[in-house]
């Protein structure tokens, strides 16, 4: 696609993925550390359990408390130290003191650090919120108008219109939905149902083609055969192709059913598709081993299939007159394609402190140039004056078959009489034709 | 400027900020246990600070077991905290991997098959836009099972905004609770913004209390909680002690509309607003925009003339053409012509021919409306013309 949008993601997933490698080293870090520290303390804890207890232990017989010797922890030398106590009540001396405070301290250093080096991280995180704003669009205020899509009642015919779209894709529960959330009224409702019911058929069918179900599909290229031929369409044959080979792939068991099925189907085929069906008799030969294992195993591979329900949606909607794409997703998508040309001129008017591009004329400030699929009507601008023709400034055909704007024809004539500007024929004005695209 | 630049800013964003509350959320977690550890060593400072008698073994070993004890919370609610925060970068950079799907091909897969993921990438960028759109509008149901459905619920919003759905819904019950919370939550953010989300919900508190004739209690609440809104709030709270005065069932503005049940939906539509200012998200969905680029782009003044309109045409259909009365026309510097039979272009291989009424067809077309005793029909006004002359024209 588009360099710009790589380079935009690009700078965003640098900065992501060094806030999740951090993290990531933070929390074995913590992990590790925390383990470490609570470690510590334990052992604190344990040295002085034992104290406590050999302490209480020796009856003030003994000031003395006696250390495990095979212990080495950090705590040993207190375990040595000469405990003061009182009966019952043994106290830490100062040297203890000193270590337990000292081994306290240590450990809150050490967790202090932890949470300083999560705090460091700040910087790394919101500088992904600011590389995503510097890069990404947020503000579509100039590429709008609030009037549009503000009232309820446009916002209703756009919940029809997303209605209408999902029934087609066969979604008519999120259909439903929608119109229960809505509140949608009942004739509207009634009409998303009614609108979209030839087009669900074909869907239906088109899903089913490509989940190798041929049935349905069969069923209604016959019942719109003479349609279908007379548009010059392949598509009947191949789905009695497709229908052939699915018997021919169950193997040698099959082949009498396979011929069956040719004898029947392929017979008003064969001057349309002299080489074709030749082709599809060659099978037999290798129905033995398997056509997968033959010259002819590209016939049924999955492209084949994908290739008949593609076929399929284009034929059986250009045969009932309906578009293939919904209104929603032709809008959309056109909206997708004419948004970016839209932010970018925008930006370029604005440097020039032209204000507001949308609201002040009746026309988009620029082409948007869409695919040549979405262009559903002839638009003439006039040659000469660079300007779309309207119902008041209609274009007219000159003598010569060139084809200007009215206002560009009063312009060029002098009197009646009228120099073609693209071929030296001179006539008189008034024999100029208004047509229509 | 690109698609993707162009309109996906919210889709990184809010997860984004997803990211960014966890992570304070699990500095906040992790200092906060620290303190407590820190407390406890000022306690045994503390004991040990009464320099005349030593500490007794047991003081200190109760303590510094209270300080183990911490430690394993802190340590568990590290690791929890910091595993959120790193789902959250992984949930933010697993939207940023589908972005990528369209910018960089595949080298090894044919056109035909690279055309197919782009078409199906576009497929899923719509139920996306609209998802958005249908949260926006609260249709909650509806945008869940259309994600079920698309299999895509890991690329929208749908888990952030489930949140909102229980305060929305709360707020529709007439209850405050969970919207109170969610600002309490927010509360930084809120005020870095100048929202007036809390206030306008301590407002409805009050005048609920007022509604229930329980005036004492309404002035108590207000002494506790509107004071820290004088500041900015002074007029609405000078309105808020004047309704005391008013009943119920007032005609006086602006007490009856203080009193309306409208209020509520107002809240609801208020704190919606504010969750997608929270979150930097534009007031308009992106489906809106879409919606009002692609019609403007398609539209053209054939759109709105009868008989020239096309059944293909999304804005000549009924919904779009209301929809589209407001928007500016498509601009158009260069003739492009279609024949209104064929739906073909019309150029050199298919050249503009004029039936006698002035109206212009394609070549190609010329022989569908020719009968075979050479008759032409015009099919737009429905005139025949007998062997006429069929004139080519130039179209620069």
């Amino acid at each position: 696609m588009q360099n710009a949008d790589a380079e935009a993601l690009n700078a965003v997933e640098k900065e992501l993925d060094r806030v999740i490698y951090k993290l990531k080293d933070i929390r074995e870090n913590a992990a590790a550390e925390i383990s470490d520290v609570a470690t510590l303390m334990e052992e604190l804890q344990k040295v002085l359990n034992q104290a406590e207890l050999e302490m209480t232990g020796t009856i003030n017989t003994s000031t003395q408390v006696d250390a495990p010797s095979d212990v080495d922890d950090p705590m040993a030398e207190e375990a040595d130290m000469q405990v003061e106590m009182e009966p019952a009540k043994p106290r830490l001396n100062e040297l203890q003191v000193k270590h337990v405070l000292e081994t306290l301290q240590k450990a809150n250093e050490r967790l202090q650090r932890l949470s300083a080096e999560h705090r460091d991280l700040h910087g790394a995180v919101s500088k992904v919120g600011k590389v995503i704003d510097r890069n990404f669009v947020s503000d579509f205020t100039a590429t709008t108008r609030i009037d549009a899509l503000q009232d309820e009642e446009n916002l209703m015919l756009l919940n029809k219109v997303m209605a209408k779209h999902y029934c087609r894709q066969g979604m008519d529960d999120v259909a439903r939905l929608l119109i229960k959330e809505s509140g949608m009224p009942e004739d509207m409702a009634q009409e998303v149902f009614d609108s979209e019911s030839s087009f669900a058929e074909i869907y239906r069918i088109w899903k089913g083609i490509q989940q190798q179900e041929l049935g349905p599909a069969l069923e209604w290229a016959e019942r719109h055969s003479e349609q279908l031929i007379a548009k010059n369409s392949t598509l009947e044959f191949k789905l009695h192709r497709l229908a052939f080979l699915q018997i021919m792939s169950r193997g040698i068991s099959a082949q009498s059913e396979a011929i069956a099925y040719a004898r029947q189907n392929f017979g008003k085929f064969i001057d349309r598709f002299e080489h074709e069906i030749p082709n599809l008799m060659g099978c037999f030969i290798y129905l033995p081993m398997g056509i997968d294992n033959s010259p002819y195993k590209h016939l049924i591979s999955p492209q084949v299939w994908m290739e008949a329900s593609y076929v399929f949606m284009k034929d059986a909607c250009h045969t009932l007159g309906i578009s293939k794409n919904s209104a929603l997703s032709v809008v959309i998508n056109a909206g997708c394609t004419a948004l970016p040309a839209l932010l970018n001129i925008k930006q370029v008017m604005q440097s020039r402190q032209v204000l507001s591009i949308w609201n002040a004329r009746d026309e988009l400030p620029i082409e948007i140039d869409l695919d040549p699929e979405y262009r559903y009507h002839s638009i003439f601008a006039c040659p000469i004056l660079r300007q779309q023709t309207t119902e008041d400034n209609p274009p007219k055909k000159l003598t010569c078959g060139h084809v200007i704007s009215n206002d560009a024809l009063h312009k060029l004539s002098n009197g009646h009489i009228l120099k073609c500007p693209y071929c030296p024929v001179e006539q008189n004005a008034d024999d100029a034709v208004r047509i229509y695209f | 400027m690109a698609e993707i630049k162009s309109m996906e800013h919210a889709t990184l964003k809010v997860p984004y900020e997803v990211l960014n509350k966890k992570f304070r959320i699990s500095q906040k977690n992790v200092d906060r246990e620290m303190d407590q550890i820190h407390n406890i060593t000022k306690d045994v400072e503390k004991i040990v600070g009464g320099k005349s008698i030593l500490p007794t073994v047991t003081d200190v070993g109760t303590l510094v077991e209270n300080v183990v004890q911490r430690i394993h919370v802190l340590k568990r609610k590290a690791d929890e905290s910091f595993s959120e925060e790193i789902n959250a970068g992984l949930a933010c950079k697993r939207k940023l991997q589908h972005l990528k799907i369209i910018t960089f091909p595949d080298s090894h897969i044919g056109y035909d098959a690279w055309q197919a993921s782009i078409e199906q990438w576009k497929m899923v960028r719509m139920d996306r836009i609209v998802i958005e759109h249908l949260l926006r509008r609260g249709y909650y149901e509806t945008a869940e099972c259309l994600a079920k459905k698309s299999d895509i619920r890991n690329l929208t919003n749908l888990d952030i905004f489930h949140i909102s759905r229980e305060v929305e819904e709360d707020l529709l019950n007439h209850k405050t609770l969970k919207c109170v919370l969610w600002c309490m939550d927010n509360k930084s953010k809120l005020r870095k913004i100048n929202s007036t989300m809390e206030f306008s919900l301590r407002v409805q508190e009050f005048v609920e209390l007022v509604r229930i004739d329980n005036r004492m209690e309404a002035v108590k609440y207000a002494r506790k909680y509107f004071q820290g809104f004088e500041k900015t709030q002074l007029r609405e709270i000078c309105q808020c002690m004047a309704l005391l005065a008013y009943p119920t069932n007032t005609d006086t503005e602006p007490y009856k509309s203080l009193y309306s049940g409208q209020r509520w939906k107002d809240l609801v539509l208020n704190f919606r607003n504010e969750n997608y200012r929270l979150f930097q998200l534009s007031i308009q969905s992106l489906l809106s925009v879409a919606i009002q680029a692609g019609l403007s782009s398609l539209k053209t003044p054939q759109c709105y003339t009868e008989n020239c309109k096309n059944l293909h045409c999304p804005v000549c259909q009924k919904d779009f053409n209301q929809i589209a009365k407001n928007l500016p026309y498509s601009h158009c510097v260069q003739s492009r012509l279609i024949c209104r039979i064929t739906g073909l272009p019309l150029n050199e291989h298919n050249l503009p021919m004029m039936l006698p009424n002035g109206q212009i067809f394609g070549q190609l077309a010329i022989p569908q409306i020719t009968r075979e005793d050479g008759a032409v029909v015009c099919p737009i006004t429905n005139t025949k013309f007998s062997n006429p002359k069929v004139e080519k024209v130039f179209v620069m």
